[in-house]
This record gives structure tokens, sequence and C-alpha cells, in this order.
């Protein structure tokens, strides 16, 4: 009986349960936001010794240098800290950082020792008040601060955003000086964001378009040293070079490496027509691409080695196209108005950079690897050449200004249009290509 | 089984059966409308629809009242000796750095205030200059991207080269009054502007391939209704049981009130919304949509530890987080000083399912 009156009572509570299970949650959609830098704040990272305060500093620095040099941070000045950070192991106020605003916030510290320098640093979520990531330390010799100040910025960069690191790289690059008519170049090579400029070949014959091999040890690039153009490798390390087999009467140019770093494209032009060509660089063999009749340049890879994008007027125009690795039907990309020409494949594989120029404007582009989606990011009188950065988030190329006494700078670009800057350098610089993440 | 138990049984059953069958249950019979109905004399009707002379047309047009536009919603580390001796060579000799694989710091116990600072919840961004009608506005290159386009504030005004004399206070001077400073809402414009973008004289032609396929967006409707209408048995038998074992007789039911209106919900999304900033997500997390769960207090502010994500969709798990950890400071942020929630409907809001989807973000 007890049992039955049990089930009864039960059954009556589920009969009258509706009325009270009521409470679905609120439900709202959110499809509308905003775009603006992330103020975050970086304190000074705290010194072991006086030996290591002027270090603590310059890492300091150059991390919240790379940080707001992306344009996706505002750094919060110090001037508007409540709590100083005097120790790396206290324990973070999170209320003062909030009431700043700061919604993330690195902390460090640097331990000098002989010539031996270490960086441990903690990114902070202040709004949730936990840590991301666990904390980290780098270690080197002191004439590497700042490269460990690069990482430092990449791994805050990195778990922030989710985007793949790219501060610890270097440029390749064509300086120019003097005057447009008598302008001496030089090939040189610099930390990404401009600093530790060095030279690689001296002035006496021009250089272009300088191209890092995949692992960043090496360059490919075309120099006028006899006259015709021909295609070098130079050792980044050792700086010894060697020039790629030719055909007598040819003239090679626009060299670009295989993803596996083994084989190089190139153009070659003979009798009034220009081809590609790939070379093994190990046998010096090569192999004929395509035999159109048109101008075919500027080839560059795909990620996977697959494809190839390239530059041909076979349409009566330049435009863009793409073809299987080892040659075959080319597959037209770019159907804007105007003409297309310096493809490069973005590391990520998703999109393809470009130069277009259009209505006497130089613009520098992407699109996806079908041709849709055409964004124009840049329009100045001649905007050319544009590199991946490692990440395939940002694009650097070169922009020359008008005139006899026109200038060709360095600048970089977001892939959203957003945070055009020029790259400064000692002098003008053209032909950028960016490294490969350094190990 | 005695007499009495079989008494006492009978008149149980009677009693629930009364009650289940009987009428506590039932439902209230259904609303209906009742219409007052006056008879009226066939001459009253005759008069009623009796031929009326035709109003006068005037020859010149009326000038009509604008509709009023809608708004757009708005380890401790192994020093590996890692030296790059580097030749004498004009290469960049610089010094290896060795990245350690394990976190080389303790953590220290984080000092966690959950305390919501005391922001100012941002007015929406709505613009304040008048468009003229038919023109097409220019976007303009601002460093805030929000749904509604924000005019840059007027300039400083400069102070007036004639100088005024000074007055004496003895000599009945009016009391200055004190200076307040001027606050504008942040310049924003409602797209990536481009420097491709900003002249129309040399704007690049564009390319008249049409873009690539969208994937459909969630539809919302559809979504919630179906969860609605979803019946929620496992949680009645749960509440229902647990309510017929006395587990929550002293909790008070939250007073649920009717439901939140259209201006209501948009009220909170609107809010949310100046707080989603996306600008700093990678790109897959910006095609990454997450659904966010968070449980509110009384006063409108979110319960900081309630808020999780409850689904993911478009990307990696880290493509997720990073979604997430936008959502959450969203929520945090602008909820600091509490939603405008209607207090008499909480139990409507007390929890709340937030989606965030960036697609048309990602397209600014």
């Amino acid at each position: 009986m007890m049992k039955f009156l049990t089930s009864l009572f039960l059954g009556a509570a589920l009969l009258a349960a509706p009325v009270h299970a009521q409470n679905q949650p609120l439900r709202i959609i959110i499809d509308e936001g905003v775009i603006e830098p992330m103020p975050f704040a970086v304190p000074d990272f705290v010194p072991d010794s006086p030996a290591a305060a002027d270090y603590a500093r310059e890492i300091t620095r150059v991390v919240a240098s790379d940080l707001t040099g992306t344009g996706l941070f505002r750094e919060i000045p110090s001037d508007a800290f409540i709590s100083p950070v005097s120790s790396f192991e206290a324990s973070v106020q999170f209320a003062d950082w909030k009431a700043i605003n700061a919604q993330a916030l690195v902390t460090g510290a640097v331990n000098v020792s002989g010539n031996r320098l270490s960086v441990r640093f903690r990114v902070w979520d202040v709004f949730s008040g936990a840590e991301l990531g666990d904390g980290l330390q780098f270690a080197g010799t002191v004439d590497g601060w700042r490269r460990m100040a690069h990482k430092v910025a990449d791994q805050v960069y990195s778990r922030i955003t989710g985007e793949g690191p790219y501060f610890d790289s270097r440029v390749a690059f064509v300086s120019e000086s003097g005057p447009k008519d008598q302008r001496r170049k030089r090939l040189a090579i610099m930390d990404y964001d401009g600093a530790n400029v060095q030279y690689l070949t001296d002035s006496s014959s021009i250089v272009l378009a300088p191209r890092f091999s995949p692992t960043g040890d090496r360059l490919l690039y075309t120099s006028y040293e006899t006259g015709s153009p021909r295609i070098y490798v130079l050792d980044v390390n050792s700086v010894k070079r060697q020039v790629l087999p030719t055909q007598e009467g040819t003239m090679s140019f626009a060299p670009r490496f295989s993803p596996d770093g083994k084989t190089v494209l190139y153009s070659l032009a003979q009798g009034g027509n220009t081809d590609l060509w790939r070379m093994d660089i190990s046998t010096g063999n090569s192999v004929r691409l395509t035999s159109a009749p048109s101008i075919e340049t500027a080839p560059s890879y795909s990620p996977d080695g697959s494809q190839i994008v390239f530059e041909s007027d076979r349409s009566g125009t330049p435009q863009l196209y793409i073809m299987p690795a080892n040659g075959g039907e080319a597959t037209r990309i770019s159907f804007g108005k105007g003409r297309y020409g310096t493809p490069v494949w973005s590391p990520r594989g998703d999109l393809i950079a470009f130069t277009k120029q259009s209505k006497g404007r130089f613009h520098i582009g992407v699109m996806r690897i079908d041709g849709s989606e055409e964004r124009l990011l840049t329009a100045s009188f001649l905007d050319e050449g544009p590199t991946w950065s490692p990440n395939g988030r940002v694009i650097m190329f070169t922009r020359e200004t008008q005139g006899a006494s026109g200038r060709s700078t360095l600048y970089s670009v977001d892939i959203s249009g957003r945070n055009l800057r020029p790259v400064r350098t000692p002098d003008g610089g053209s032909d950028p290509s960016w490294s490969p993440l350094l190990n | 089984m005695d007499t009495g138990t079989k008494i006492s049984a009978i008149a149980h059953v009677t009693l629930i059966g009364w009650a289940l069958i009987g009428g506590t249950f039932r439902s209230e019979p259904l609303p209906f409308e009742v219409q007052d109905v006056s008879v009226i004399s066939a001459e009253e009707y005759a008069a009623l629809f009796a031929p009326k002379p035709a109003p006068e047309v005037s020859d010149t047009p009326a000038t009509l009242d604008e509709p009023p536009k809608q708004e757009d919603e708005a380890a401790v580390p192994e020093q590996t000796e890692v030296e790059q001796p580097r030749p004498e060579t004009i290469a960049p000799s610089e010094p290896e750095t060795e990245e350690l694989p394990e976190a080389v710091v303790e953590t220290p116990d984080p000092d966690v205030v959950e305390e919501v600072p005391a922001l100012d919840q941002p007015e929406p961004d709505i613009a304040a200059l008048p468009v003229p009608p038919g023109a097409k506005p220019k976007p303009r290159p601002a460093e805030k991207v929000a749904p509604q386009p924000v005019a840059p504030p007027p300039p400083e005004v400069k102070p007036d080269d004639v100088e005024t004399p000074p007055v004496s206070t003895e000599q009945g001077a009016e009391t200055p009054r004190e200076e307040q400073e001027q606050t504008a809402p942040e310049e924003a414009t409602d797209q990536i502007v481009t420097e491709a973008e900003q002249s129309n004289e040399l704007a690049p032609d564009r390319s008249p391939r049409p873009p690539a396929q969208r994937p459909r967006r969630p539809e919302p409707a559809q979504t919630a209704e179906a969860e609605e209408a979803k019946p929620a048995t496992d949680d009645a038998v749960r509440d229902a049981l647990a309510e017929a074992l006395g587990e929550a007789q002293n909790e008070q039911p939250a007073p649920s009130g009717p439901p939140l209106t259209g201006g209501e919900k948009d009220a909170l999304r609107i809010a949310v919304s100046n707080c989603w900033n996306v600008g700093s997500l990678s790109t897959e997390a910006l095609k990454t949509t997450v659904v966010v769960a968070v449980a509110m207090n009384r006063d409108g502010t979110p319960v900081i530890d309630s808020i999780r994500m409850v689904d993911s969709s478009g990307g990696s798990s880290g493509a997720a987080q990073q979604a997430f950890g936008a959502a959450r400071r969203a929520i945090i942020r602008c909820g600091a000083k509490g939603y405008n929630l209607p207090a008499d409907k909480y139990g409507q809001w007390q929890n709340i399912e937030m989606t965030f989807n960036p697609e048309r973000m990602r397209i600014k």
C-alpha cells in the first residue's frame, strides 16, 4: 500500500512538475561587435640585479613595441598604473588592472649572470583573473636580448590572439641609396621591425628580388654583375654564394624556392619569350614548365608544393594563373580590370597576395586561391612586391614615391587592410622577403 | 491492513483524484473577446450610409511627414648553452636563444577579485550627425570599428585672442562657472576602411566575379524555437522528484513575470555588443561561433564564475577558446554595472545563453 501511495504521489508530482520547470535560459544572438585594439599593460620587467636593469627596461619596450605594432593592441601608459609590479612572484592585483581597463597584463623579470641573460614572464587575462598559458623563460647570451624580447612578444601575441608568431623573424631586402638615376643597391638583412640591419653585398652591381629559403639559411637573388641578370644562391651565415647554371644567351630572374628547398622556380627569357622553369639545385638540371608565346613570370609555390601561381599576359594583359607544380593546364584566377602581377601564396595556403595596377594607381591586394573575394589593401603611386609574414597575417611590400627624388620605402599592412605603417630602415628599401620564424 | 488505514487510503485517493480530475489543475477557460452590440433603427441606418459630398481636393500636394527612420542596432629551465659564435662575416651574428619547453615559474595563487570594477557602460554608438537623404555614406578610417559609425568630436575650442580685462570681485562680478569637460563618444567607423577605399576617385574597380558563397547563417528564430519546443522532460522529472522529496522546500522561486519584450532583449544584445571586441581575434577565431551560458545576479551583473562555453562551431578548439575569451570579456566588462534588465522578470533572464556569431564582423 505504501508503494502504491508513493507512486501515486510521485505521479501527481510529475504531472505538476511542468508548472515549475519554466526557467529556460534566455537566448540571444550577438552578431555585431567592435573592432578596436585591445588595451594591455606591460609594466617594466623586474630586474633581479642592478646589472639587469637596463636589459629589463629595453626588453619591456621591445615587447610593447611588437604588440602595439600589430595594430591589434593598445598599450596603457605606465602613468595610469595603480599598483606597481615590484616582484615577479607577487600575486597580481587584478582589481587595479581592471580599473584602468587593462584586458591583458604581461609581467616579467630579467636575470643577468655574466654573459648569460634570462627572461621569464607571465601573461594574464585580467577580466577572468587567470593566467593565459604557463610562465615561460628564455635564456641566451646578453647580445641576444632583442631576440629574447621578440620571443616573449611572440608568446604573448599567440596566447591572446590565437595567431601564429612572427616577431622573431628577419627580412631580406634591397637597400637603396642615392638619387633615382644613380641608385646604389645592396642586399641587406634585418630584424622584422627594421632593427639590426646588416649588408650582405656591396653596391658595385644591381641586385634584385632576394628570396629566403624555407629554412631561412639561404637567399636567392638576381644580380646584374655580369651585365645580364643571373640568379645567385647566398648562404646567409657564411655569406658565400654561387651562381646557378644557365644557358648561354638567356636571362634568368624572378627565382623562388620550393617548399622543400630542393628546387628553384625561375623565369628564363630567350628569343623574346619568357617562360617558367624549374631547377634542381643539387644537379643544376632544369625543366621547362610553360611553353606559351606569352610572358610567364613571377612564380610562387603553394605551401604544399602542389601548385604554382604565376603572372602571364597570355590573355592580352598581365593576369594571375594557377597550374600544377609539374606544369600543365593553367587556370586564370584574376578577372578584375587592371594588370595583376607578383603573386605570392600565403603560408597558410588560403590567400594570394598580388600587385595590381589600375587607373594609374598601384595596389597591394589579396584574393582567395580561386580568385574570389579580391580585396585591395593599399593605393599609391607605386606599391609592389608583397611578401608574407611567417604566420600569414601581415604583408610587407615596397612603396615608391613620385618624382626624381622619389624614395623607396618598406611598408607593412595587416591583411584586413588596417595598420598600414612604414618599416624604418637606414636608407631606402625595396623587394622585401620575409624569413620563416627563426629557430 | 486495518480499517482505519483503508479508510485513510480511500480518502487520500479520493482527494488526490479530485485534485487531479476535479478542477484544481484544470486549466482556465480560453479567453474570448466580448463586443458590445447596439440595435439601431432603419432611419438611423439609412442616415449612416447616405451619400456624402466628395471632399475637396487641393491642387497643391501636401507635404508628407517623413516616416521615422528606424535606427539600426545600433619549468626549471635547462639552460642549454647555445652559443652562436659567428665567424668574421658581415652576416648578423646573433646569439641564439633557446625556448625552454616547460614552465619554469611556479604559479602564485592569483588574487582573484570577483568584484567587477565600476566601468562606465558605453552608450550605444549612434551617429550624431544628420545624413542628407540619398547621400551614400562615405566610410572614414577610424581606429574603432563599431556597428554604428560615430563622427569625430568637434575640435576643441581655441581661446579667444581678444584679452578680456580682469574684473575684480569687488565690482560685483559673477562667480565664474566651473568648467566642464565636454565628452563625446569615441570616434568609430562601421567598417574597416583600407587605404584603397579612402578615395572614391581613386578607388579601384571591383572584381566582377561574385564572391564565394558564404555559409548560411544560423537561423536564430528556428533554433530558439526548437530549443524552447524541446520538452524539458528530464528537468521536469528531476524538479518534480526533488520537490516531491522536499529537497527544494526552502528555495523561493524567482518571480518570472512575462517574457522579455523585443526591446528589452535588444537592449541587452546591444549592451553586450558594445564590449564584444573581435579586433584581436585570429582569422580562424573569427570564423568560430560560440554559445556562452551565464547566470545573472538580481542586480543585472553576471556571475563571473558561471560563464562557460556550452557549444562552438566553425573552428578548432583553440580558436573556440579564443572566441570564448573575447565573449567572456564582453559579458564581464559591459555587465560590470549591471545590465538594464527588468527586475520583475528576473526569472526570465536568471540564466542567459548568448550566441556570439562573428560572421558579420569578419567581412567588415
